[in-house]
Formats: C-alpha cells, sequence, structure tokens
C-alpha cells in the first residue's frame, strides 16, 4: 500500500531522512518511533508530499507520489498532525467537514459524516458540534484533530503524534479508543510517537529510527525479544517483559468476580462469598461502590455497615486496558485483583495478580 | 473591607465631575458689540437663570455622587444619562440666551460660547468615556451613552435653535464652503485609505511571505511616519512642482505641486504604515499548524489563502485600516496648508485672522468626524472577527 524506496531528504549539510525504504501493506498500522530529530515527522510529510525528498520514491497503491498531483494525494491521505492545528475561527463541524467539503458532497452526506465521526471518537455530536476549537480540552481538540483526518474515509492515515499533548490517563483512553477504531476500519496507518508503550500497543510493526536511518523493522514482539542492535536493546530497555504486556489486552483474562448487591442480606452475602476473602460491592444497578470482607460479615447488621467504599474510576480497569495497567493498579494499590468494569461502570468481573504473573511468565519466554 | 472601600468608585468619572463643577465660575458665554471687538463675559446664572444654573449644579452633584459610590451597571448608566442631560440643558438654554442677548445688544451684537461651555463638554465626555468603560458588555447603553448628546445638539443645529450662536453664524455666513471643504475632507482622507488599503495590504502580504522583502519595507514604511506631516507635505511640494512644468498635461489632473495631489500623496504614505503593519503581524502571527493543516488536508495554496488566512487575518488588517483612517482625518486638517483644502482651511483662516469661533468651526467637525469614523471602523473589525476568536468565547 505505502512503499518507500531508498528516500533521503537533506537540508542543506543535515541529512533528516537518509536512503529509507520502508513498505506497509493494506490495513497494517506501521508506528514510527525513535529520538527526537531522527527524521520521524520529516518520513510522514514526504508521503503527502509537503515535503520533496531529495531522492528516492514513494509509491502509494503502486503509483509513484510524484506523479500526482499534491492536492489530490492530500486529499486521499488523512493526515493528523503533531500540534493538533484545528482551523480556530471554524466550529468543529466545520472543522471536521474540511475534506468532504474540498470534495466537494452534498450537505446532508457532509452533516451525517460529521455526526457520525463525533460518535466514532466519542464525543456527542449535539455538544459538540457548535463548539469552537478555543472551547476544547487538549484531549477533545485531538479527537477532533482524528476525526478531521477520517472525514473522507481515506484508505491511509498519517498521524503525528496524535495523542501526544495530553495527560497520561486521557492518552490511555486514546489509544484504547484507537485500537477499537481500527478494528472496526481497517486502515493502512503510519503513525509517529514518542511513547514506546504507545507504539508497542497500536503498533503491527514498529520501525525503529535513529538519525534519519531505520534501524529495525518488525513487529513488537520481535522487536521486543530480539533488538536487532546495541541501539534498539538500550531503546526499549530492561523491562521488556513488562512492556509486552502492552499487548495484552485484560479482556480475556476477566474472570467472574464474587458479588453483593449492597441491599443484599449478611446471608446471601455470605453465600456469594463462599470461602474466598473478600467481595465486590454493587448497586442496583450493577455499579461498583466498594468490597466487603468475609470476615468483617460476621459483625455487621447491614452491607452497607461493613463495606469499604471504592472510587470506582480511581480503582477500577476499563475493559479494554492492557495486562500492564492491570499490573501497575495492583501494586499501586496493593490488591491482589481488581475490578473491571464496562463502558457504563457497570461491574463486569475482575483480573486476579496470579493470572497476571502468568502472563509475564509467558512473555518471558 | 478597607480595600473594597477603595475600589468602588470610578476615578476617571470623579474627576470629570469635578471638572465639571469647575465651570461654574468661568464666564459661559461672551458678548461682543462686533466680531472684533473685546467682549463681556457672563457667568452660568447671568447667561441662563438661576434656576437652569442650580439645575446644572444639582446634576453635577449627583454624578460626583455616583462617581464615588460607582459599584455597579445601573450606576453608570446613570452617570452617562445625566451627563448627557447637562451637555442638552446646556445647548437648549444657550440658544434662548444668545437670541435674548443679541436682541438687547447692537446691530452687530455677537453671543459666543466661552470657557465655562467648552469645559463642561470637555467633563461631559470624560463621564461618558468612563461609563462606557463601565459598561463593556452592554453594547446598546454604551452607544446610546456616547451618541446621545451629540446627536441632540446636532437636531439643536439643524432647527435653528442656536443660529444666534457666533459659531453658527460663521457657518451660516459659509454654509456653501462648509459643505465644499466638508466633502473635500472626506474625500481627502477616505480617498487616501482606500488608496493606502490598496497598496498596503498587498505590501504587508509580501513582506510576510518573503523574508527579504521584509526589511526595506519596514524600513520605509517607518521612516515616512517620523517625518512631520508639515515636512511631508512640502517635500513633495518640489518635485510635484517640476514635474507639473516638465509634463504640463498633468496640470489637467490637477497635479500640481499644491493642492490635493500632493496631499493625498502624503496622506496615502503615512496610510501605509499602519495597514502594512497589520497585515504583516495579522499574516505572521498565524499558528504554522493551521497552515500546515490545511495544506495537509489537501487545500491549494488560493485556498488556504482564502479560507484560512483571510478570515484569520482579517480583524487585525481592519484594526490597521481603523487607525490609518482615524490618523488621516486628523493630517487631512494639516493638507489645508498647502492649498488641498478640506476643514482645516477654516482652522488656519481661523488662527490667521485672529477668530476664535472660525477655528472652532474646522475643529468641531474635525473630531466628530475623527470619532465618527472610529465608531464606524471598530464596528466593522467587530462584525468581520470570526466568532471562534472573539474573546469571550473560551
Ligand atoms: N525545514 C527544515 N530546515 C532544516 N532542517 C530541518 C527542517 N525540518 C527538519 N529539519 C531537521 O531534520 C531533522 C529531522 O526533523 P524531524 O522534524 O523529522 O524530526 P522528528 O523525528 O519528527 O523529531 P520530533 O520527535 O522532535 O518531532 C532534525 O534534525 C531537524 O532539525
Ligand atoms: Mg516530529
Amino acid at each position: 500500500m505505502i512503499k518507500l524506496e531508498q528516500v533521503t531528504k537533506k537540508y542543506g549539510a543535515t541529512v533528516a531522512v537518509n536512503g529509507l525504504s520502508l513498505e506497509v501493506n493494506e490495513g497494517e498500522v506501521c508506528v514510527l518511533i525513535g529520538p527526537s530529530g531522527c527524521g520521524k515527522t520529516t518520513t510522514l510529510r514526504m508521503i503527502n508530499r509537503l515535503i520533496e525528498p531529495t531522492s528516492g520514491r514513494i509509491l502509494v497503491n503502486g503509483k509513484d507520489t510524484s506523479q500526482v498531483k499534491p492536492e489530490q494525494l492530500r486529499r486521499s491521505i488523512g493526515y493528523a498532525i503533531q500540534s493538533v492545528g484545528l482551523f480556530p475561527h471554524l466550529t468543529v463541524a466545520t472543522n471536521i467537514a474540511t475534506v468532504p467539503e474540498l470534495l466537494h458532497w452534498d450537505k446532508t452526506r457532509i452533516a451525517r459524516r460529521v455526526e457520525e465521526l463525533l460518535t466514532l471518537v466519542g464525543l456527542s455530536p449535539a455538544e459538540y458540534a457548535g463548539k469552537y476549537p478555543s472551547q476544547l480540552s487538549g484531549g477533545e481538540a485531538q479527537r477532533i484533530g482524528v476525526a478531521r483526518a477520517l472525514a473522507a474515509d481515506p484508505p491511509i492515515l498519517l498521524m503525528d503524534e496524535p495523542f501526544g499533548a495530553v495527560d497520561p490517563l486521557t492518552r490511555e483512553r486514546l489509544q484504547a479508543q484507537f485500537v477499537a477504531i481500527q478494528q472496526e476500519l481497517k486502515k493502512t496507518v503510519i503513525l509517529v510517537t514518542h511513547d514506546l508503550d504507545e507504539a508497542i500497543r497500536l503498533a503491527d510493526l514498529i520501525a525503529i529510527m535513529a538519525a534519519g536511518k531505520l534501524v529495525q523493522y518488525d513487529t513488537p514482539e520481535t522487536t521486543l525479544s530480539r533488538p536487532a542492535s546495541k541501539f534498539v536493546h538500550d531503546f526499549v530497555g530492561s523491562d521488556r517483559a513488562l512492556k509486552r504486556l502492552s499487548r495484552i489486552s485484560v479482556e480475556s483474562f476477566i474472570k467472574s468476580a464474587p458479588t453483593v448487591t449492597i441491599n443484599a442480606s449478611i446471608k446471601q452475602a455470605e453465600a456469594a462469598i463462599g470461602s474466598r476473602r473478600s467481595a465486590w460491592v454493587v448497586d442496583d444497578k450493577g455499579q461498583l461502590l466498594g468490597w466487603i470482607d468475609r470476615t468483617d460479615l460476621s459483625q455487621v447488621s447491614s452491607i452497607s455497615e461493613g463495606m469499604v467504599t471504592l472510587e470506582s474510576k480511581d480503582i477500577a480497569l476499563w475493559q479494554n486496558a492492557t495486562l500492564r495497567e492491570a499490573l501497575s493498579r495492583m501494586l499501586g494499590q496493593g490488591f491482589k485483583s481488581i475490578p473491571v468494569v464496562d463502558e457504563d461502570t457497570k461491574l463486569i468481573g475482575e483480573v486476579t495478580l496470579g493470572d497476571v504473573e502468568a502472563a509475564t511468565a509467558e512473555a518471558e519466554e | 473591607m478597607m480595600v473594597r472601600q477603595w475600589v468602588t468608585g470610578n476615578s476617571v468619572a470623579v474627576t470629570g465631575s469635578c471638572l465639571g463643577l469647575l465651570s461654574l465660575p468661568f464666564g459661559w458665554l461672551t458678548l461682543k458689540a462686533s466680531r472684533l471687538t473685546a467682549g463681556t463675559s457672563l457667568r452660568l446664572w447671568d447667561a441662563f437663570s438661576w434656576g437652569v444654573a442650580a439645575a446644572i449644579i444639582v446634576l453635577w452633584l449627583l454624578c460626583l455622587a455616583l462617581s464615588l459610590a460607582e459599584r455597579d451597571k445601573r450606576h453608570a448608566i446613570t452617570i452617562g444619562i445625566t451627563a448627557n442631560a447637562i451637555l442638552i440643558l446646556t445647548f437648549i438654554f444657550a440658544g434662548p440666551a444668545a437670541n435674548r442677548l443679541t436682541a438687547t445688544g447692537a446691530e452687530f451684537a455677537r453671543v459666543s460660547l466661552s470657557a465655562g461651555v467648552w469645559v463642561t463638554v470637555a467633563a461631559v465626555y470624560m463621564l461618558v468615556f468612563a461609563a462606557r468603560q463601565s459598561l463593556p458588555d452592554y453594547r446598546v447603553w454604551q452607544n446610546l451613552i456616547s451618541w446621545t448628546g451629540l446627536a441632540a445638539v446636532v437636531i439643536l443645529l439643524f432647527t435653528g435653535w442656536l443660529n444666534n450662536i457666533s459659531v453658527v453664524q460663521e457657518f451660516l455666513g459659509r454654509e456653501s464652503r462648509f459643505q465644499q471643504e466638508l466633502v473635500k475632507h472626506i474625500f481627502l482622507f477616505g480617498g487616501s485609505v482606500i488608496a493606502g488599503t490598496i497598496i498596503g495590504i498587498p505590501l504587508g502580504i509580501w513582506a510576510a511571505r518573503n523574508r527579504r522583502a521584509e526589511r526595506p519595507i519596514f524600513y520605509f514604511a517607518n521612516i515616512t511616519q517620523t517625518i512631520p506631516s508639515l515636512a511631508l507635505f512640502g517635500l513633495l511640494i518640489a518635485p510635484l512642482s517640476a514635474l507639473s512644468f516638465a509634463f504640463p498635461v498633468l496640470r489637467e489632473f490637477g497635479i500640481r505641486g499644491v493642492g490635493a495631489a500632493p496631499a493625498l500623496i502624503a496622506l496615502i504614505i503615512y496610510s501605509l504604515l499602519p495597514i502594512v503593519r497589520n497585515t504583516f503581524v495579522g499574516l505572521r502571527q498565524l499558528d504554522p499548524a493551521v497552515i500546515d493543516a490545511g495544506l495537509g488536508m489537501g487545500m491549494s495554496r488560493p485556498q488556504v489563502f482564502r479560507r484560512l488566512e483571510v478570515p484569520l487575518a482579517a480583524p487585525l488588517v481592519l484594526e490597521g485600516v481603523r487607525t490609518a483612517s482615524v490618523q488621516a482625518v486628523g493630517l487631512t486638517a494639516v493638507a489645508a496648508l498647502i492649498g488641498a483644502g478640506g476643514l482645516g482651511w477654516f482652522v488656519f483662516q481661523g488662527l490667521g485672522q485672529a477668530a476664535p469661533d472660525l477655528i472652532i468651526l474646522g475643529a468641531i467637525p474635525i473630531i466628530v468626524l475623527a470619532l465618527f469614523v472610529d465608531a464606524v471602523m471598530r464596528t466593522i473589525v467587530r462584525v468581520s472577527t470570526p466568532k471562534g476568536l472573539a474573546t469571550g468565547t473560551s
């Protein structure tokens, strides 16, 4: 789908990109990663001809891009830039509609598409369509940036640190959302990042760059288990096993958890806990409220009296979270098991430390 | 609580109110036997009546009290309304007072407005300014407060209510001349600003796009701004007269050393700096990421210009045009000195004949014209500012 052949870009004496060859197949996510200034942005911008290579060839769909009109090429390639770059004088809806408008879609189709995309990136169309960029938080702006890049449904997506400027928690959500969206849309994506965990989580293939050159191009698993050089070895660091956990979703590790509703009788609760040490407490809608110890049950008259309350959003994992997050949550809270909730914060089960350890050992091999 | 005490009150309005009260001991009207003789000065209570004087004093005291206490929107509105009332009262009673005095005086007797009235006008507009500043979110009130008094005085002028006041008599004696100079003034400043805009915007774009053009363009624009206006007008006389001597045909188009041609050229040159500078800044301050995103989405260069650069830079560019316009209204007055005409003609005639009324006949319309142009341009700037950029949306 995208093929770079011996591409070089020089700025005077500086060689920003040096003889880079790279191939990304349809539907794959290729993540470019490397130290600052190693030529990631330059590489990305040569693909949509915002920068012309000094030498070498770039093929998109087998066609040499230098033979395609730049505007036409760019309208078929979604581009989310490093600093978002929303148009401040236009509403969120108009921002998203940029490429469809350039392509002269009719109004109703554009309106429908905008609504679809806002929903896709998890923002309510009714609330956000009419807002201006200055009224958005950093995370919201980045999501609009991604929605704008997706607007005309381009088969190819170039993303330059799309989740760079947000706090770690938001970034995690956006990454999970990206994985979900990509599973559905199957775009060919080249994504730039500084963050190795992000690369491991999102990539089908990781391209590690240094000083304008490609130093390793492999799946995340291979990159972690068989670094091609000392540079890559140092770059991926010593906690490689831990990093691999970033690729594993908690979803397949969720076990049913002992659960009691808050209005249940002590007897019902004892039955639910059985021989286990504790149970999660939920309200009648299934939302997590806290937990209760078996030993406390005999000393209280109601569940609410013996319950330890929890802030669900601080403790619980989202079902799309990775095992790495599960582990860090367990270590941070000193819990042997962590509750998992769905999008409506309903308790759906738990993940235990034993399972995470087993997965770590397996990844070690 | 002490701090709060100091924060309430409006210092500009307090100063204005005190200035208003200070106007009272001055003479308000001057009665002269003829245009050139010295006159007798009449105090507020002699010129009008004790009742009117008392009313004006009470209104000023009310303004002072409200200014000291000003805490909310209603206080500011009341101050603005009261100030306008003082202005209107002054002129409503000045008309009949002038009629009465001229009727009793000699045949060529003239009644002119003196220091008391002018100080009152200044004080009133200080209060108007202060009230406006206190009401940033109430545009309707701002406009009412700013323009009601002036509109009332203009209506009084047109109905003939003030016909026996000397400035108006100067006007009545020169009505067609006044209209002619007013039109000339508007033509000179309007034409120069339009031409300055047509030349200045492309220069600003060029300077913003081309680092090599930037320096010479600003060198030229800055240096012209430092030449005193009269000197620039004078400097243009020699080359233009030489030109018209060499090519007499040019004279048919009005190109001579003196007159409208050098004035227009000088005024255009003065308009350039604010327009070029603001166009330049308007384009350079754009977030490069925005332009980058536009190109990256597949906009062509002209589309980036039309859809992104123009709307985003427009408020600043128009702000430059506003500065240039207000400045040009004032500078056009000086152009009268090289025979270009305009309202400045009355000012310089008045200075030459030591006739203050004639000076005022030129000066006041110039001030009103500048304020009017400023208000119109501010509205244009506001309307052309895209909603997402306006302050207060975030
Ligand atoms: N227009 C330019 N003129 C000169 N040098 C440039 C230009 N653009 C980039 N470079 C240089 O090329 C190299 C690669 O830049 P590039 O922006 O591709 O890095 P990057 O990997 O995206 O870095 P970062 O992670 O900081 O975004 C850098 O050394 C940079 O200084
Ligand atoms: Mg970069």
